[in-house]
This record gives C-alpha cells, sequence and structure tokens, in this order.
C-alpha cells in the first residue's frame, strides 16, 4: 500500500500541543526564576543574620574582657564560611574593633551608621556588591556585629539553581514534543491508510474486505468497510 | 600502665635531631606517664610537643626558634640530660597557619609520650589551640612559652593553661608608643596583619595611646602569608593620607618589610616600628639584599625585642648562647613533614629569635630539673611557680607565680647599624 503522510489535518493539532508545551515550560521558568531568586535570597539573609547573632552571642565574654585578638580570631573562623566576605565589629561608642578587611576598612563603611541592624545593600569600590545584616551585642549595650555577604556569589547561586531547573524543564520540553509527534503520527496513519484505500475504491479498484485497512476494529477500519459497501452497491446491485 | 612507641613512629614525627646523643640506642620504646607517679621510665627521653612554622613565608620564625631551643638541649643531652634523662622534641609543622596547628596539638595531647608543649609560634595558631588545653584540661596539659606576646594566653579563660617567657605585645607596643610619643610622635599609624596577632598589637598601639589621649590615626592590614614581592602601595597610601608621625607595624618579616620598602618608595619617610615577632634579621635580608645602598630602606626602622641584643656579650647567657650555637650550630629539622615544601632554609649564625628559643630551652630543662627524678604533669604547675628570681644570664631575673604567668617584662629597642639591629641608645637623637 502506497504511503500517504496527513500534515495539514494534524498541524494546528501539533502547533497546540507545542504552544501549550511552550507555555507551561515559560510560566513555569518564570515561576521558578522568582521563587528560587526569593528564597535564596531570604535564605542567605536569613544566614547571614544568624552568623551575626551567634558572633553577638559569643563574643559577649571576649568584650567585655577588652580581648580583641581572640575576637579577631573568631571573626576569622567566620569569614572562611564560603560567600561571608566580611565582617566587622563595632563598639558601643561606634569604635571598629575587629574587621577583616584588607587593605582598610572601606570609605563607605567608614561613612555609615555603625549601630545599624537594618539589611543593607552595599556596593564596595574594588570588593564587590554586598548584602549587610547587623546583630547588636547585649542589646547594642556592648557594640554591633555586622555581616557581610557576597551578592555576586548569591547571584551564581541563583543562576546555578535557575539554570539547573530550566534544563529540566528543557529536556522535559523536547521529550514532549517528541512524544506528542510521535502520539500524533501514530494516530494519523490510520487515517492516511484510509484515504489511500479510499483513492483505490474511488480508482474502480476493488479490494476486498481483508485489507488491512479494512480489517481493523476502530472507525478507520468502519469507514473503509463503509467505502467498500458503498462502491459495491454503487457498481449495479448486481449482489443484491 | 606502660606502653610503648615504635623507632619508627618517633623519627617520623620529629625525634631524628637527637642522633648525636647518647642516648640514641634507647629510642625503641618512649615509655608513657604513670610508673611511680613519674613521667616515662628513669632511662627515657622526655618529650616535648612542638607545632611551629617551618614551612611557608614565616617558617624563619619556627626554624630559628628551634634552633636555638636545640643548641641547648644538644648541649644538655650531651651532657647528661636533665636528671640523666635526654630532652627529646616532637615537631610538626603547622605553616602558621590555626587549622593544622589545632591537628597538630591533638595528635600531641593524645600522644602518651609527650609531657609539655613547647615553642609554639605565632598568635592565630596559638589562640586557636588554647581551647583545646581547656577542653583536655584533665590531661593537665601545658603550653609553655609560645613565641608570641598576644593576651589570650596571659588572662582567662585560658592564662592557666599556658606559661609564658617574653614580655607582652602590650608590654612592646606600650613601650613603643611612649617613646614615640616623648620625642613628640604622637600621630601614630597601625600596620597590621589582619587577624589575631595584628588585632592584638592594635589593641595594644590603641591602649598605649589612650594612656597619652590618642588614638590611632590610621590603619591598614593586609593578609597573613603575604610575601616579599607583594605590593604594599596600597596601604602606605591609606596611611600616608593620614600623615602620621610614625608607624607600628604587628606583622611577619616578609609583609613588614614590603611595607618599610614600599614606604620609602613612595615617600612616607617616618619611623616604622616592628615588634618582636617580626623576626628582625629575616626582615633586615629582605630590605638589604642585592640593594646598592643596603641601609637605604632600614634608616627609620626601630624594632622591640624582648631579649637583649645577641651582640651583647657582657651578659654570661649571650655568651652561652653564642658558644652552645658555635658547636651545635643546629640544621633546620629534617624529619618534619612540611605543610608548604619550598626552598631550603638558610640558618642563621645568630638572631633574636634563636637567642628566645634558647633561653626557653633552659628555663624549661630548670623548670624539669627542679621536678627531680620522677617529673609528672600534676606538679608542673608547682615547679613553675617555684622559679623565683632566676638568673638566665641576661640581666633580667626570672619569677613566675600564681599571678606572675609570664617570666619576663623588659622591652629592649634596636635600630639597623650596618648590617644588623642594635641597641637604641637615643630616641631622640635618632628619630626627634
Amino acid at each position: 500500500m502506497r504511503k500517504v503522510k496527513v500534515h495539514k489535518l494534524f498541524r494546528k493539532t501539533r502547533f497546540f500541543f507545542f504552544a501549550l508545551f511552550g507555555l507551561i515550560v515559560l510560566s513555569v521558568s518564570l515561576l521558578s526564576i522568582v521563587t528560587v531568586s526569593r528564597e535564596l535570597s531570604d535564605e542567605y539573609e536569613s544566614n547571614s543574620r544568624a552568623i551575626a547573632e551567634n558572633i553577638a552571642n559569643s563574643s559577649v565574654d571576649i568584650l567585655l574582657n577588652r580581648n580583641l585578638a581572640t575576637l579577631q580570631s573568631l571573626i576569622d573562623q567566620f569569614v572562611e564560611v564560603q560567600s561571608i566576605r566580611y565582617i566587622y565589629i563595632t563598639s558601643d561608642t561606634g569604635e571598629y574593633l575587629a574587621h577583616t578587611f584588607v587593605p582598610g576598612i572601606p570609605d563607605a563603611i567608614l561613612a555609615s551608621d555603625p549601630f545599624s541592624t537594618e539589611t543593607v545593600q552595599r556596593s564596595l569600590p574594588g570588593l564587590g556588591d554586598f548584602v549587610e545584616v547587623g546583630s547588636p551585642i547585649l542589646s547594642g549595650a556592648a557594640g554591633t556585629v555586622h555581616v557581610g555577604m557576597d551578592l555576586e556569589l548569591l547571584g551564581l547561586k541563583i543562576q546555578r539553581a535557575i539554570g539547573q531547573q530550566l534544563a529540566l524543564l528543557g529536556i522535559i520540553f523536547v521529550i514532549g514534543s517528541l512524544l506528542t509527534f510521535w502520539f500524533v503520527n501514530m494516530a494519523a496513519r490510520p487515517l492516511a491508510d484510509l484515504l489511500v484505500f479510499a483513492a483505490k475504491v474511488a480508482g474502480g479498484a476493488r479490494p476486498g474486505e481483508d485489507e488491512p485497512i479494512a480489517m481493523r476494529d476502530d472507525e478507520a477500519g468502519e469507514l473503509a468497510r463503509l467505502f467498500l459497501h458503498v462502491a459495491r452497491r454503487g457498481g449495479g446491485g448486481s449482489r443484491e | 600502665m606502660t606502653g610503648t612507641l615504635s623507632r619508627r613512629a618517633l623519627v617520623r614525627s620529629g625525634l631524628a635531631s637527637l642522633v648525636a646523643a647518647p642516648w640514641a640506642g634507647r629510642w625503641g620504646s618512649v615509655a608513657v606517664p604513670g610508673r611511680g607517679g613519674g613521667w616515662g621510665a628513669q632511662d627515657e627521653p622526655i618529650v616535648l610537643g612542638t607545632s611551629a612554622a617551618f614551612s611557608g613565608p614565616s617558617r624563619a620564625l619556627g626554624t630559628e626558634l628551634y634552633r636555638g631551643a636545640w643548641a641547648f638541649f644538644s648541649h644538655l643531652n650531651e651532657n647528661g640530660g636533665v636528671n640523666g634523662r635526654p630532652i627529646a622534641l616532637r615537631l610538626y609543622d603547622d605553616g602558621y597557619q590555626p587549622d593544622p596547628c589545632v591537628e597538630n596539638t591533638i595528635r600531641l595531647i593524645r600522644d602518651p609520650a609527650v609531657f609539655l608543649l613547647f615553642g609554639y609560634v605565632g598568635t592565630p595558631t596559638v589562640t586557636r589551640v588554647l581551647p583545646l588545653l581547656k577542653k583536655f584540661r584533665d590531661e593537665r596539659v601545658y603550653l609553655f612559652f609560645p613565641f608570641t606576646g598576644a593576651e589570650p594566653q596571659r588572662e582567662p579563660p585560658y592564662g592557666e593553661f599556658a606559661f609564658n617567657l617574653r614580655a607582652s605585645y602590650r608590654q612592646e607596643t606600650a613601650g613603643l608608643v611612649d617613646n614615640l610619643v616623648r620625642i613628640g610622635r604622637r600621630r601614630i599609624a597601625v600596620f597590621y596583619q589582619n587577624d589575631a596577632y595584628g588585632r592584638s598589637g592594635w589593641a595594644g598601639v590603641r591602649e598605649a595611646l589612650a594612656r597619652h589621649g590618642a588614638t590611632i590615626v590610621g590603619e591598614a592590614t593586609y593578609t597573613r602569608g603575604t610575601q616579599f614581592g607583594a605590593s604594599m602601595r596600597r596601604q602606605v597610601e591609606i596611611l600616608g593620607a593620614r600623615q602620621p608621625d610614625a608607624v607600628i607595624c604587628i606583622g611577619a618579616y616578609a609583609a613588614c618589610a614590603a611595607f618599610a620598602r614600599d614606604a620609602v618608595d613612595l615617600g612616607l619617610h617616618i619611623p616604622v616600628a616592628n615588634v618582636s615577632f617580626v623576626g628582625s634579621e629575616n626582615l633586615l635580608g629582605l630590605l638589604q639584599k642585592g640593594r646598592e645602598d643596603p641601609n637605604s630602606h632600614t634608616r627609620f626602622l626601630v624594632n622591640s625585642q624582648v631579649v637583649p641584643s645577641y651582640e651583647d656579650t657582657s651578659l654570661a647567657g649571650v655568651r652561652e648562647y653564642h658558644e652552645l650555637m658555635a658547636v651545635h650550630n643546629p640544621s633546620p629539622p629534617e624529619d618534619v613533614e612540611r605543610i608548604s615544601p619550598g626552598e631550603p632554609y638558610e640558618p642563621l649564625a645568630q638572631s633574636f629569635v634563636s637567642l628566645e628559643g634558647f633561653l626557653n630551652a633552659r628555663l624549661i630543662a630548670e623548670i624539669i630539673r627542679r621536678m627531680g627524678d620522677a617529673p609528672s604533669r600534676s606538679r608542673l604547675e608547682e615547679a613553675v611557680f617555684a622559679v623565683r628570681d632566676y638568673d638566665l644570664g641576661i640581666g633580667e631575673r626570672v619569677s613566675f607565680g600564681p599571678d606572675r604567668r609570664q617570666g619576663m617584662q623588659r622591652v629592649h629597642y634596636t635600630v639597623v647599624e650596618g648590617d644588623r639591629f642594635v641597641p637604641l641608645r637615643d630616641w631622640g637623637q635618632r628619630f626627634g
């Protein structure tokens, strides 16, 4: 039997499926960008705050003993944690008691409020962009701890997380599209066979009922048998 | 309880420097504490555990401190040891980095042969080890004579686990500040290593200036491990902008030499002071090597020292140091597994650091001697407190007590003349 491809009838179906998949992928991607970005940022800030509070709690005795070497040692350990880029501790009078800046405390920080515990975003020339959180020591009576987290690293983390999600969605999109294409083609094949069969009947041929298409037990098979029946009736009714 | 360690294990961990000792054949076993209430068997070495910088940019400090100590221990061991027992050192390299130092210390504390910890180098390392000593307080592990003048091992809550011989950074920086202020140099800036050591010195300068009603006029930092080749231009610019009368450096020799070089090159011609930890001879070597005028970058240097000048042979202790360093001339430790292997180290004939190591060794040997035939950790503190007005032959008597865990108090000041540091007699004439 000659192969015939059914294009026109399923073009819209395919387009619809592609569009639907695309829309799903796009909306899920947008949602994931917003969600991942917000959640990672929140987590970042909350981690920074936890670290700042931890240092604030650990440094009370150290500060009261005026043991600044131990205080420096303490913040040096924390700054080794990935994504923490700087820590500084100010006294109750606003003096910078310990910090991790090299080659010196940036002017932007020297100009800022040393008692503030608000979350702020900072751009420090030569160092990068940071989100800074603060935590008071003994409710601010002993000083304030400030922790700066690298926004560039946060951005990279967000990009990596979103990239992984988009890659997964992309794979699902490609596999879904291929499967759709394959299913539509499979659904169209009996119709193509029926078309060939109908053309054969219309051309005067008298195929038997043992043709594969006429033996199917679905709608295509019924239509084929109907075509055959009509053709036989139209052929003179000699059989009647 | 008695146990043994194999010869191989001992040699691997750094006992090989005792090769010349008459006890070499007895190293097959090292007894552990307990016999007769003393430490180890009567014929076994008394093992002191050390973690110090034997590699990296500060390796000269660990190596020279060891060499000075080993010159004395070699002499001691050749002459019968302490109460008939030789002193052995178990050495580990920490590269002047806190984490390896903590790991080494745990190994040393858990090593049943190690009697006490001795001759550690550096503030960032020692401050991280102190909580370990508290953790293992039941073991009564004491840290003796670390090469750092920081406060944490002199004060609660960790002071009770350490004994110091040298003066503190607080005393060194106070002396520097007092002398600079006395000659009219009140605007003092600080260049420091950005860690516990630097902060300790920074705090000392701040405190001393406060007594004169002044504050630190500017500060700049560098990262631990910075090499001499690094540029300190930014640090010089930051401090220069505050127009200081003097800069006090709290750092190691490589970075401080780089700063002194760049300060002169950029026209910051003011006194640049360093504290004892810097390693004066190594600093000088870097600043003078290959220069047409070797003193071009050293005229403004003034270094505080916690031991007298090794040139002062009028002192009996210094003469003995010269003699034993010449006789034994200890090599850098060979069997220590180094963290960052580099070029071979060229030892110095004499140095302030090795003199300090020598004095540390003399005193620890005396303390162990005072415990008699059965030295034990439980009697160590008592033996240290019994040291009163002990003469190390350097013009300052050493005393300890429950409220005095630092043996010496004196600070000496030195400047460069020719190719060496010599005592500074007149601040006004030199820097006024």
